[in-house]
């Protein structure tokens, strides 16, 4: 990975709402920025910073970020009402959650805004992959057709709804882990709350041993 | 956010390449090593605050060591190796000058020192001592990346521990030498 890490100014181009917590942002994408799928960058405001994985493909024209609008967050309260227009400083790109080709089959894993890194890899043409999603509703599904078109595999994990989209699975990813993922070596990308990482990377230890294990924790 | 995660409380952790491993493992035991000695660099340079110019060398070799680090925690048949960064010659070349340097400022040596002398020293001295045993650490894990015939990063990797293990001996004559304190022969 041989992307240069530097200050950039953008702008604020859109904000759509995907669910009552989550938004997403379309940011102009500075000159001179690079970067692969699955890094993040480090957007700053009011002297108050925070990485966010960037949603869009190095291909396409704009920045694409998926927000969690936090209680009382300084960014992501701030970014949540900022007028369209408004001048950004990131820094980045940041990280080394990308996807690294492997003749073991690719099991990314995702809960909430965790499922940013495995949309801007979607995006930019990778299809052989399964894909787990774990939210509470529907509604937090973002992206879901993005990855019924490109996932060998996409399975949405719901822990708090009776009305399951197709294909859905009901219960947290770790359940679906252990009941529906044959044993064998993988190669695991997990994306998201702390706790689903340990409980995963534990599951993995246990299940899948040898499987390689790549983790990015969101919160 | 917390800094635990859990992942380990049963004995593993994960490679920078992915591996799940025991810590236990000898690259976990050699990239340990080299954050104990980036440890006690932070402690010389707490030592030496009001030297701004000395503190400033130590935290730009405090930076080298955790770009080492990733080396040792990345198996060299991984494809995660495409996102490390090499030890650059220039890297070594920087040791190489500042041991040049402080040699030029010091006394000749004929006998063996005591480790020790001014704190400063003495903790350089520990340093010197933890850098040679990441040296002995890593010579193993160079037989793996031969295999996988990934051997120049490695190898440079063993060039810089060598001159930084030297560097350091300099450096504690050098702190000795600027707290007034003269490096004490070893009398057999």
């Amino acid at each position: 990975m041989k992307t240069h890490v530097s200050t950039y100014a953008a702008v604020l181009l859109k904000r759509q709402w995907l669910s009552n917590k989550s938004f997403g942002i379309i940011i102009s994408t500075p000159s001179g920025f690079e970067f692969e799928p699955g890094q993040r960058i480090r957007l700053s405001c009011g002297g108050h910073e925070r990485d966010y994985s960037i949603v869009s493909a190095p291909k396409e024209s704009d920045l694409n970020l998926c927000i969690r609008n936090v209680t009382g967050g300084k960014v992501s309260g701030f970014l949540s009402t900022a007028e369209i227009g408004t001048s950004l400083s990131i820094h980045g790109p940041h990280g080394y959650f990308t996807y690294k080709p492997s003749p073991r089959p690719a099991v990314f894993v995702a809960t909430g805004t965790g499922i940013a890194p495995f949309c801007s890899m979607a995006r930019s043409g990778l299809t052989d992959f399964t894909l787990l999603h774990g939210v509470r509703l529907p509604e937090d599904l973002y992206y879901a057709t993005q990855f019924q078109q490109s996932a060998r595999t996409y399975v949405p994990c719901l822990t708090e709804s009776n009305k399951l989209p197709a294909n859905a699975f009901k219960g947290k990813v770790t359940e679906y882990l252990e009941k529906h993922l044959p044993p064998a070596v993988y190669d695991f990308y997990l994306s998201g709350r702390r706790e689903m990482i340990r409980d995963v990377t534990l599951l993995i230890d246990e299940r899948f041993s040898d499987s390689l294990v790549y983790t990015e924790m969101f919160y | 956010m917390t800094i635990y995660t859990g992942t380990g409380d049963k004995g593993k952790t994960s490679l920078f390449s992915g591996e799940r491993v025991s810590k236990a493992d000898a690259r976990i035991d050699a990239y340990g090593d080299l954050d104990e000695l980036n440890s006690i660099l932070g402690v010389l340079a707490a030592h030496l605050s009001a030297k701004e110019e000395l503190v400033a060398e130590l935290q730009q070799i405090q930076s080298d060591l955790f770009q080492a680090g990733a080396w040792l925690a990345t198996r060299p048949d991984s494809a995660a190796i495409d996102s490390l960064q090499e030890i650059s010659a220039e890297q070594i070349a920087i040791l190489e000058k500042a041991i040049d340097r402080y040699e030029n400022e010091l006394p000749g040596l004929n006998a063996f020192i005591l480790p020790g002398g001014h704190i400063t020293a003495a903790w350089a001295h520990v340093a010197r001592t933890v850098c040679r045993r990441c040296e002995r650490k890593v010579v193993p894990l160079i037989d793996q990346s031969m295999k996988a015939k990934v051997t120049v990063p490695y190898q440079r990797l063993l060039v810089f521990l060598n001159r930084l293990s030297d560097y350091l001996f300099v450096f504690a004559r050098q702190c000795n030498r600027i707290h007034g304190v003269l490096d004490k022969p070893w009398r057999s």
